[in-house]
C-alpha cells in the first residue's frame, strides 16, 4: 500500500553516496528531526465491491544491515 | 614491615589508573587499562557496562574498522598502516590505543583484519578474543576522556577516578566533575570527529543534530537523562539496538478513514495518515 523510509545519506566530496566514515564529508538529512512531528499521507484505492478493509501500519528501524527491530504495530479496521 | 607492606597494596591497586605511556604488547596495554579490579567495589556498574555496546566497542564495530584499514589508508590514501591512521577510528573506539607503540598499533590493525577476513574460523575467534580486551571502559570515561575540558581545568590527572559525585574511595583517587554529565562529553564520540591532522570521520554525526536541532528547537535534556538516568538504565546505555529505547523515542499516531470516490463510480478508498514524532534529542536514524 505504501512504503516510507527515513536516513541520513553520507556523501563524500562529489556529492556520491558513501558508506565508509573517512569517505563521508556531508550529509544529507532525511531522518526524523527531533521535537517535530513528520506526517505522511496514503490513500488508495481499492477493488470496487470492497466493503470493509484492515489497515496495518508498522514502523521498523535498521540499526544495521542485518538488524530489523519492530517499533509500533497498530491496526485499523474501515468499512465503506 | 606493615606500613612498608601496606603502601605497596595501595600502589598496586593504583597502577592500573596511572596507565600512560608507550605499550609494545597487546596483554601490557590491556592490562594497565584492565577493570577488573573495578567490579569488587562497583560490581552492579561494572554488569551493566558489560551487557552494554561500550564494552563491545571494538568487536561490534570491526567492518567499518576493516573497511578503513584496507580500504581506507590501503587503497584511497595508498599509505602503510600507522598508529596515526588507526587512531582516526580508535580515538574512539579503544582510547588507549594512543598509549601502544607503533608496532602495536600496526599488530592491533592486523588482528582487525584477520578477525574480519580469515578463512579459518579458529583463526577469526582468536583475533576476536584479543580485540575484545580493548573497549570503552571505566578508565576512558571516568579518566581518559575528561580531556574534554583540558583547556580549562588541565588533563586528566593519572590515577583520579572523574565523576558526577567524586565520592571517597579508599582504592583510588575521586574527584567530582560537571563535564561528566555533560551532552559534550558524550559529543566527543557521538559526534564528526575531527583529528588532529584536520580531516573529519563522519563515523557518528548524532551530537551536531543533538546540539543543531534538539537543542535549537527547545530540548533541554542530556544524552545522560535518557540513556542513563531515566529508568535506573546506568551504564548499560541503551540505543539504536534495544527496541525499548527506541519506542520510546519515536510516537505513532494514526489517523485511517474508509471513504467512497468518484461520485457514480464509488471507488472504495482507504486514507491513512501517520504522524511519527521524534521524542529523542537528536535524529532518528543515527548512532
Amino acid at each position: 500500500m505504501g512504503r516510507k523510509e527515513y536516513w541520513e545519506i553520507g556523501l563524500d566530496l562529489d556529492g556520491e553516496h558513501r558508506m565508509g566514515a573517512w569517505q563521508i564529508k556531508e550529509i544529507l538529512d532525511l531522518t526524523l528531526p527531533p521535537r517535530k512531528t513528520t506526517t505522511e499521507r496514503f490513500i488508495t484505492e481499492l477493488p470496487k465491491g470492497t466493503k470493509s478493509a484492515e489497515v496495518e501500519v508498522k514502523v521498523t528501524y535498521k540499526p544495521a544491515k542485518t538488524v530489523t527491530l519492530n517499533v509500533h504495530r497498530i491496526v485499523k479496521k474501515l468499512t465503506f | 614491615m606493615k606500613p612498608f607492606r601496606w603502601i605497596c597494596v595501595v600502589f598496586l591497586l593504583a597502577l592500573p589508573l596511572t596507565a600512560q605511556g608507550e605499550y609494545k604488547t597487546l596483554d601490557e596495554l590491556t592490562k594497565a587499562y584492565s577493570v577488573d579490579k573495578c567490579k569488587s567495589c562497583h560490581g552492579t556498574v561494572h554488569k551493566e557496562w558489560e551487557a552494554s555496546y561500550h564494552s563491545q566497542s571494538v568487536v561490534h564495530s570491526l567492518g567499518g574498522i576493516r573497511n578503513f584499514i584496507v580500504v581506507g589508508v590501503g587503497k584511497e590514501y595508498d599509505e602503510p598502516m600507522s598508529k596515526e591512521h588507526l587512531l582516526r577510528c580508535m580515538g574512539c573506539h579503544a582510547p588507549q590505543i594512543k598509549d601502544a607503540s607503533e608496532s602495536l598499533a600496526k599488530e592491533i590493525a592486523s588482528l582487525i583484519i584477520t578477525a574480519k577476513d580469515a578463512k579459518s574460523r579458529s583463526k577469526k575467534n582468536a583475533a576476536k578474543k584479543k580485540l575484545a580486551k580493548l573497549n570503552v571502559n571505566c578508565i576512558i570515561c571516568h579518566n581518559t576522556m575528561i580531556k574534554v575540558a583540558k583547556n580549562v581545568r588541565g588533563d586528566p590527572r593519572p590515577g583520579v577516578f572523574y565523576g558526577p559525585k567524586g565520592g571517597k574511595s579508599s582504592a583510588h583517587k575521586t574527584e567530582k566533575t560537571t563535564e561528566i554529565s555533560r551532552s559534550v562529553f558524550c559529543g566527543q564520540c557521538h559526534g564528526i570527529y575531527t583529528p588532529p591532522d584536520g580531516d573529519t570521520i563522519g563515523c557518528n554525526t548524532l551530537y551536531g543534530s543533538y546540539q543543531d536541532a534538539y537543542r535549537g528547537n527547545g530540548g533541554t535534556e542530556t544524552c545522560q537523562a535518557c540513556h542513563m538516568g531515566k529508568k535506573k538504565r546506568g551504564h548499560t546505555f541503551p540505543g539504536a539496538y534495544q527496541v525499548g529505547i527506541v519506542k520510546e523515542g519515536i510516537g505513532l499516531d494514526v489517523q485511517a478513514m474508509g471513504i467512497k470516490l468518484h461520485p457514480g463510480k464509488w471507488i472504495p478508498t482507504a486514507i491513512v495518515d501517520i504522524g511519527l514524532t521524534n521524542k529523542a534529542g537528536h535524529r532518528i536514524p543515527d548512532g
